[in-house]
């Protein structure tokens, strides 16, 4: 039994390594996704603050650094099950279920991959918001910490990708199905503006919209200093525990 | 003794209701190298991932050195080396890394683990290569790179779907020399499917013949060989004018059967070329008729295959080069 345990923790760890030489070997799509969001920051956060739009926040910059962090690493997380796809048509997921670990840990192993590609951004992003005037806390607990849950949130986004990559099945229509629902996702939350000016629906959208709650997490950790996220880590596990075991059940199906 | 693989009844009807398996009984003795042969869609790959424990059956069972499939999954799983049809690296890392990934995955303990990595690159000839991405390697890199991948736990049945589907002939004897030479050396058992009867004839020890989800033969290949005529010969002679007298003289030897007469040409079949031809020259130039052309057919699977099923093994000549092509472009196209 516990040997058990330990094959599943080995193999998931082998399934981050993995993920990892992949980034070192072609970090040119993480470095292409961080243009967006530096953009965010440098010239939407820059001339909003300038204009100040929203009297309410103090300083409009710091506020969107999250928001941002999060748009960036949601886009990652979300295009990253199309590689699990594609290993379905090649023979790595054929290979992977032969293989003696249990076939919950493949899923979970190759989630927490894609959560740590994404979170990628979280240092690229900070960097370019400090750069233009962002006051993030330099406590190492809170941004280790709000790194750990960026990864963690992500796993959710990830588990949602390869649901939709599984159930779209070809990769054209889980590529229109990421556009149509990553902006909404990203508008219909904190990230930009605060829920309480939000028009009604749009509030109830983003009230369950996860990306609204890992916002928060990273808002109160890197801006206010606080370490009262003890609910939205709640919000978040109901999140990443429903899409990954509905990717482990659906992967179970798509092998067969 | 126990068999390696041993498989009762199997049935497999898949989601859709298109019936793969349709009763397969299977032996296989341990040490031997066994192909399945069979064209494309005859269930080859469905009861090869019944076997490798990633599919349930219908009906039937199948058991792994005794271990039965869907209740000793884990057991199997263990004892088994597998390589799918389709290309199972990732080609954005370089072989060794993928090796190292999957030694992990495969459990193989950290002290070790270095050692049997460097010991089947060298086997496999992939020393040299086990820095360059994958992305850029050849198809038949691609699959020693696979089958190495598949040895490391040092598994005692390898299991391998269209190991050389779409290599070259040079590709594909390295790809089997080495199979065949590891074998050798640790008493393995392999069990692979192909639809290549050359392969199948020249590397097997066992031949089952599949179609259309059953078992049509099965044997050593020089005995499902024999269930045909035997050889094929066609002589072109000069002027006939007699086709009676011909088939006369014909008819005087022994051990031929006549397949046809078209002219100036005459077909026949005999257990033993070697053996009869020299006689039917005799005869012939005793008659003083001259032979401008002598075709040899040495029987082959493929026309068990047509005696049985009234089909090529290998009709699908566009379908092959397709898979080929797709292959290719999969092992391009990366993950
Ligand atoms: N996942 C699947 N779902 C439905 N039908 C399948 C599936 N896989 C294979 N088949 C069908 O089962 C039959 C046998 O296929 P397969 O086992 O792949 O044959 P082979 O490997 O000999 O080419 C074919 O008719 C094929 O279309
Ligand atoms: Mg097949």
């Amino acid at each position: 039994m516990y040997k058990q345990y330990k094959n599943a923790i080995l193999s998931i760890l082998a399934m981050i390594e993995m993920e990892l030489r992949r980034l070192r070997h072609d970090p040119l799509e993480i470095i292409a996704r961080a243009i967006q969001p530096i953009l965010w920051i440098t010239v939407f956060g820059v001339v909003m603050a300038r204009v100040r739009v929203f009297l309410s926040i103090g300083d409009y910059i710091t506020f969107i650094t999250p928001g941002v962090i999060l748009q960036s690493s949601t886009f990652i997380a979300l295009a990253y099950g199309i590689s699990l796809v594609f290993e379905r048509d090649l023979g790595i997921l054929k290979k992977l279920i032969t293989s003696p670990i249990p076939r919950s840990s493949i899923v979970i192993g190759r989630i927490l991959a894609g959560g740590i590609r994404a979170s990628t951004q979280y240092i690229i992003v900070l960097i370019s918001a400090i750069a233009v005037g962002a006051k993030i806390v330099s406590n190492p607990i809170n941004l280790l910490l709000g790194y750990a849950l960026l990864v963690y949130g992500c796993m959710g986004f990830t588990s949602l990708s390869m649901i939709l990559a599984i159930t779209m099945k070809t990769r054209e229509r889980f590529m229109g199905i990421i556009g149509a629902i990553t902006m909404p996702l990203f508008f219909a939350s904190n990230a930009l503006y605060p829920i309480d000016i939000m028009p009604g629906a749009i509030k109830y959208f983003a009230i369950v919209n996860p990306l609204t709650y890992i916002v928060d997490i990273l808002r109160k950790l890197l801006i206010y200093n606080s370490c009262e996220v003890f609910n939205d880590i709640i919000v978040v596990t109901i999140f990443v525990a429903c899409t990954t075991v509905v990717a482990i059940k659906i992967l179970n199906k798509i092998v067969e | 003794m126990v068999l390696a693989i041993e498989v009762r009844g199997l049935v497999k009807i898949y989601p859709g209701g298109i019936k793969a398996l349709n009763g397969v009984d299977l032996d296989v003795d341990e040490g031997i190298i066994y192909a399945l042969l069979g064209p494309n869609g005859a269930g080859k790959t469905t009861l090869i991932r019944i076997i490798t424990t990633q599919l349930r059956q219908t009906d039937g069972y199948v058991k792994v050195f005794g271990h039965d499939t869907s209740t000793q999954g884990s057991n199997v799983r263990s004892l088994i080396g597998y390589v799918p049809q389709e290309m199972s690296l990732w080609s954005d890392l370089t072989g060794y890394e993928n090796m190292l990934i999957y030694s992990k995955i495969y459990g193989i303990p950290s002290n070790s683990r270095k050692k049997i990595i460097e010991e089947l690159l060298e086997f496999m000839d992939l020393r040299e290569a086990s820095n360059r991405m994958v992305r850029i390697y050849s198809g038949g890199m691609i699959r020693r790179l696979e089958i190495a991948i598949a040895l490391m736990h040092r598994p005692r049945l390898l299991v391998l779907d269209e190991p050389t589907i779409g290599l070259d002939p040079a590709a594909r004897r390295l790809v089997w020399g080495k199979i065949t030479e590891y074998c050798k050396e640790y008493n393995m058992t392999i069990f692979f499917a192909t639809h290549y009867m050359d392969e199948a004839d020249r590397y097997a020890n066992y031949i089952a013949l599949m179609n259309r989800g059953i078992i049509i033969a099965r044997g050593k290949p020089e005995e499902l060989k024999q269930n045909v005529e035997g050889d094929r010969i066609t002589l072109k002679l000069s002027s006939i004018d007699d086709n009676i007298s011909i088939l006369n003289i014909f008819s005087e030897i022994e051990g031929i059967t006549i397949l046809k007469t078209d002219g100036d040409t005459i077909e026949f079949s005999t257990s033993n070329v070697s053996y009869t031809l020299p006689k039917i020259l005799e005869k012939l130039f005793q008659n003083n008729l001259k032979i401008y052309e002598i075709k040899i057919h040495e029987a082959t699977l493929d026309d068990v295959f047509i005696k049985l099923t009234g089909r090529r093994l290998s009709e699908e000549e566009y379908g092959r080069y397709r898979e080929a092509i797709t292959m290719r472009k999969m092992i391009r196209r990366g993950s």
